[in-house]
């Protein structure tokens, strides 16, 4: 680490901090928004994901060493130092620089299966919930269907079928077994949703149904869906971790938190540092991901508008 | 009242506490010279415990105990002639002629169940081995012999088809006599799946016990074994899923034995560790990139990247494999000058192989027409990429290590390397049908090469050992050569060394480590020999000192 | 109450139907017969066996029918890699990941009840956050990393339990005696706190919002009016009323059992069921992957219906639910 890379991981770190403080300055002119940051945990967990984000983001500048550089093959394992801030793995490369570039495949894998379960999760949930009958039962015994099996099993499963699976299939896989939950929290509003007058007025006015689902009832029913989003995405890095540790998820030599964890596995008890910083990141990540999850809960919950 | 509650709850717990302490005293068992359980911890499994259809070198060591040779390699190691041989089976042997060898079989020898061991098992295995029907990859070893032949019960006849100096070894080191009278209703075709495989009879110090898929293998002591009583009464390998798992069961005392401790910090917490005792002794493995230089899943055709000799020699020169040896093994392996283990005598550091020259490298792909014409910092060549996938198995640390050493070298040569790692089982499945591009492999060799160059290298393998394909008529004339003059040790070595440096030439592989073993065995176990090409061969002879008994040993069966 | 425990056994029993039909056509549409060709060719012996028993040269939806009839005698195929009925393994793995699973649950409840309940009494005080905090960051690891990381603390830096399995091969093969019994629950001890640890964070959190939101009502208000001492109303009528929550985590529980006991039993060794459906699929040992599918689809289900039925028993006010739940 020389002095190019604090100076840019201070400037992240400041940068952050501006950001959050800006952010909480405009949000807190909201009622929503005070409640929010009424939460110290979530506030500190919106700093760490925005600082995160943005290292990942500036990865060239902060990070030393390309990641896939061995760098000294004939003395791996270095223990954390000034050269080395997280040390080095047993393929002698930069634990940190290996963390920040992962933190851009394990983010984004993390964002972009959410993203997939999300829309199809609510997709599913509106048209059940504003269709009813028929199509509400007929979806709802698919949901109950994929419920049934856990997901890790499936997706080993999938890797097993075939071959050689590409990593943005593994991600949609990822996604694709992942939307079941929020399509029931978002039929469940729809239910309640579709006999206010809005949306009465809406079809008396002659509005289809993909209307008056798009732009009367979803908006108003994106509390559940941003929530579960939050708490989504840390359950998808979970999930990368576990498969990238069994050997199946982001392939060598790409850095994910996950196979960072899997690499350093065999010489945990001489080089305890290649595992122990990824999971730790995972850890905060997820922590952080939680308390705004369930402070965007308590801020965005419609019941307390009226108090 | 709580007072009395308390004193009723005390007293209970008292009792309960008294019953405990008592059931754990556990009986006193076996005592005396022939006591001990010894747990030994491996990385892989047996596929099958029937030595004519099995490939892996754990199925061997498990069934050198359970079965017997003819005869056995003594500890010298020396493969010429028979002079240096035990009488296991056969209490003694005779020239009859040049080509014409005979047993006479040790009448104290007894199958498991009872029954004698005699000529006619002989026969009967030699038979089995040689028949196309069980496809053993030892047939190929055991084409000198011409006929096996029964005199009488106890007399068997070997006759070659010429003279050559390793004929004893070839009619002893390679064939475990089975029971004729369990496997001679086995249908040949089906001996790679049959149930005498999962629950072999045979003759040897061992009996089998017991197998539980994916956990563990039991073998006891058989007591009236004619050549001396093991002195350990029951051995039980246990399963893990990689090396690493097994030395760290070994250091936390819940094994006593493991074969190779392969990297230099097992070897170091070993050392450490006032339990255990380390034995180094020769490694008899050796491992390298083996290319596919046909298409994968078809023979015929050569391989759109590894058919081309310069692009092999390429990839050759590009790695360094000093580097990488010292990264993986640190001092516990030498690189090999070609597909040789340091157990081989042939083993010579001046044999003429392709050096490390990454400029030549790169000079050569060039030169053949692989440049990077889109800038991606891979090499092609008329749109096609110089990628391919590498096969290797997940229960093996140091080929993953390897594979990602390599990785790196490669893609800054502009060579696109992506990994396959399967399960073991999956591997040995690919390798052997030929689908794979390039795969990571390991062989343990026999002590000398004579037998496993040619199944690994030559025609003679294909099917079998010979996963690449690799085939050079000039590397099998020298081959031949070699085996014949054996007796003559200048002119084998030339013959040799001419041989390995033809197939350096050709490139059909990057030969990346040879190992210098290091096993350890817990220290209470004493007159540990060990025997380079086979670590459990002298396993009858170690024993535990009744002293040093701890209560795992005590346990009878 | 007898109508809708009916229809939601049969809805059970379809969601199961559905996914071994799901399973069994994506397999043989992916990889066929174990008795074509692929990577683990079975046996020709056992190949006839096989096909004379589920039909491998009829169309698949014969096959179909042929597995269902075999699956109705509890007959599974056999397994590939393990050459023995995979019936025969499933029930020797079940055991071991169902106690697994039940001291991981046992650990998770009382942990999380412990410290949800510490919470809900200390509200708002540092105690409630700093517990809150550290409950929040244990959910948040990786439940393997955690096992690797108890394992290198406890089992070889500090050499106080086993670094894996289940028991002592050579002294305890079977559970016969107290000394053995001490033995597989020393075994059991770390991988049961791992799994049980990260889920008591997410227990002590609902069981918190639970008591808290109770605290708040009537009853709650009349027992103190009443005089009785604080501890007493919290832990006797507040408590009751707040479990509720628990027995629909209970239910929630058994998918995350299985994923989690997926990925610690790899970890510690543990021979249950993650571990065998895990090394099936990597050694491509299809029956081994439907049977597991079929066993592991079966468990979440019932752990839902029970969930289900429990919190009807349990909660006068949700006696006949509705479907839209």
């Amino acid at each position: 680490m020389n002095l190019w890379n604090w100076l840019a991981l201070g400037g992240a770190a400041v940068l952050t901090l501006i950001v959050v403080a800006e952010l909480r300055r405009r949000v807190r002119a909201t009622a929503a928004g005070r409640r929010f940051f009424r939460h110290p945990t979530a506030e500190l967990g919106l700093f760490v994901l925005a600082f995160f984000v943005t290292v990942a983001i500036a990865a060239p500048v902060v990070a030393p060493y390309a990641p896939y550089y061995q760098i000294d093959i004939e003395h791996p394992d270095h223990a954390p130092s000034a050269q080395f801030l997280l040390g080095t793995d047993p393929l002698s490369r930069d634990v940190w620089s290996r963390l920040v570039y992962g933190a851009r495949v394990s983010l984004g894998i993390g964002a972009v299966a959410m993203l997939v379960a999300a829309t199809v999760g609510t997709a599913v949930g509106a048209v059940a919930g504003y269709f009813r009958r028929g199509v509400d039962a007929a979806l709802m015994r698919l949901v109950d269907v994929g419920l049934a099996m856990p997901r890790i099993f499936v997706l080993l499963m999938a890797v097993a079928l075939w071959e050689h699976i590409a990593l943005w299939v593994l991600v949609l896989l990822i996604g694709l077994t992942g939307w079941f939950g929020t399509s029931r929290l978002v039929r469940a509003e729809v239910l309640s949703l579709r006999e206010r007058e809005f949306v009465a007025a809406a079809r008396a006015l002659g509005a289809g149904a993909g209307r008056v689902i798009f732009r009367h009832v979803l908006p108003n029913a994106a509390a559940p869906i941003i929530v579960s989003g939050a708490l989504g995405i840390g359950h998808m890095m979970l999930l990368e971790a576990g498969l990238s540790f069994l050997g199946l998820g982001v392939p060598s030599p790409a850095p994910s938190w996950g196979n960072m964890i899997a690499d350093g596995w065999h010489k945990m008890s001489v080089a305890w540092w290649s595992s122990t910083f990824p999971g730790l990141a995972i850890s905060l990540v997820v922590m952080a991901l939680n308390a705004v999850g369930d402070a965007l809960r308590d801020a965005l919950d419609p019941r307390k508008e009226a108090a | 009242m709580p007072i009395a509650r308390a004193q009723t709850g005390l007293t209970l717990a008292a009792l309960a506490g008294l019953l405990f302490v008592a059931e754990c005293e556990r009986p006193v068992g076996c005592t005396g010279q022939y006591c001990g359980t010894m747990v030994i911890a491996s990385g892989g499994e047996p596929d099958i415990l029937l030595p004519p259809v099995s490939e892996f070198s754990i199925t061997r060591d498990l069934t050198d105990q359970v079965f017997l040779k003819l005869a056995d390699l003594g500890l010298s190691g020396n493969t010429i002639g028979d002079e240096d041989f035990q009488p296991q089976l056969a209490e003694r042997w005779e020239w009859d002629a040049p080509t014409t060898l005979v047993f006479h079989l040790d009448p104290r020898a007894r199958w498991q169940d009872g029954q004698a061991v005699t000529a006619a098992d002989v026969a009967f295995t030699y038979d089995a081995y040689t028949d196309t029907l069980v496809n053993s990859s030892f047939r190929s070893s055991l084409r000198q012999i011409a006929a096996v032949t029964t005199r009488d019960s106890l007399t068997v006849v070997f006759r070659f088809r010429q003279r050559y100096p390793e004929m004893f070894y070839d009619a002893v080191y390679h064939m475990r006599i089975l029971p004729a009278h369990l496997l001679r209703e086995v249908p040949r075709d089906q001996w790679r799946s049959a149930a005498f495989g999962r629950s072999p009879v045979g003759d040897g110090p061992y009996r089998f016990v017991a197998w539980k898929a994916g956990e563990s293998i039991e073998l006891a002591a058989d007591s009236t074994f004619f050549l001396g009583r093991p002195h350990l009464r029951r051995v039980i390998w246990r399963f893990t899923p990689d090396q690493f798992v097994a030395v760290t069961q070994l250091i936390a005392g819940d094994a006593d034995a493991v074969e190779v401790l392969v990297t230099p910090d097992n070897v170091q917490r070993a050392r450490a560790d006032t339990q255990l005792v380390t034995y180094p002794y020769k490694g008899s493995a050796y491992g390298y990139v083996g290319f596919n230089l046909a298409v994968p899943g078809d023979s015929t055709k050569p391989h759109p990247l590894f058919g081309d000799r310069d692009l092999r020699r390429a990839l050759v020169m590009a790695t360094d494999r000093e580097r990488l040896l010292r990264n993986v093994f640190g001092e516990f392996a030498k690189v090999p000058p070609g597909p040789l283990s340091q157990l081989w005598w042939i083993w010579d550091p001046e044999i003429h192989e392709l050096p490390y020259d990454s400029g030549q490298a790169a000079r050569l792909l060039t030169r053949t027409g692989w440049t990077d014409s889109d800038g991606d910092g891979i090499r092609d060549k008329g749109g096609r990429p110089l990628a391919f996938r590498l096969l290797l198995p997940t229960t093996s640390a140091i080929r993953r290590q390897y594979a990602r050493l390599l990785q790196e070298q490669f893609r800054l040569g502009g060579v696109d390397v992506q990994l396959d790692e399967v399960d073991f089982s999956l591997f040995n499945e690919r390798a052997r049908a030929g689908r794979f591009d390039a795969l990571l492999n390991v062989w343990n060799t026999d002590p000398t090469p004579s037998s496993g160059f040619p199944q690994t290298w030559t025609p003679a393998g294909f099917g079998r050992s010979n996963y690449g394909r690799y085939d050079n008529p000039d590397v099998d004339r020298l081959v031949d050569r070699a085996v014949a003059s054996a007796a003559n040790r200048d002119q084998a070595r030339r013959a040799w060394r001419a041989a390995v440096e033809t197939l350096n030439r050709d490139a059909p592989g990057i030969f990346l480590f040879a190992t210098a073993n290091v096993a350890a065995v817990h220290k209470r176990i004493v007159d540990v020999t060990i025997r380079p090409d086979s670590w459990l061969a002298l396993l009858r002879t170690w024993r535990i000192p009744a002293d040093r008994l701890t209560d795992r040993d005590r346990v009878e069966r | 109450m007898a109508a809708w425990l009916v229809r939601r056994l049969v809805a059970s029993i379809a969601i199961v139907f559905a996914v071994v039909t799901i399973t069994f056509f994506v397999v043989h549409l992916a990889h066929g017969t174990p008795c074509g060709p692929g990577d683990r060719p079975l046996p020709p012996e056992v190949c006839q066996q096989l096909c004379r028993r589920f039909g491998c040269d009829k169309p698949l939806r014969v096959q179909y029918v042929k597995y269902l009839a075999a699956l109705a005698q509890g007959d599974l195929s056999e397994s590939i890699g393990l050459h023995r009925p995979v019936a025969d393994a499933l029930a020797d793995a079940i055991p071991n990941t169902f106690i697994l699973a039940l001291a991981a649950l046992l650990v998770d409840f009382a942990l999380g009840l412990a410290l949800g309940i510490y919470q809900a009494v200390r509200a708002g005080r540092f105690g409630d956050v700093a517990a809150g905090n550290v409950a929040l960051l244990v959910n948040s690891m990786p439940v393997f990393w955690l096992g690797l990381v108890l394992l290198l603390v406890f089992a070889q830096w500090l050499r106080w339990f086993p670094a894996g399995g289940i028991t002592n091969p050579v002294l305890c093969p079977r559970i016969d005696s107290p000394y053995c019994l001490l033995d597989f629950l020393w075994h059991l001890t770390l991988p049961a706190l791992t799994l049980g640890l990260v889920g008591a964070a997410s227990t002590a959190r609902y069981q918190r919002a639970a008591m808290l939101e109770v605290v708040s009502q009537d009853y709650v208000r009349t027992a103190r009016a009443k005089g009785l001492r604080e501890r007493r109303v919290l832990l006797v009528h507040a408590l009751r009323n707040a479990l509720l929550p628990i027995i629909t985590l209970f239910g929630l529980a058994f998918p995350f059992l299985f994923t989690g006991a997926v990925l610690i039993e790899t970890v510690f060794a543990w021979p249950g069921m993650g571990r065998l459906a895990v090394n099936a699929i990597f050694q491509r040992d299809y029956p081994v992957v439907t049977g597991a599918a079929l066993v592991t689809s079966a468990t979440v289900v019932l752990g839902n219906l029970i969930a289900d039925v429990l919190y009807a028993v349990a909660d006068p006010r949700v006696r006949v639910p509705g479907e839209g739940r």
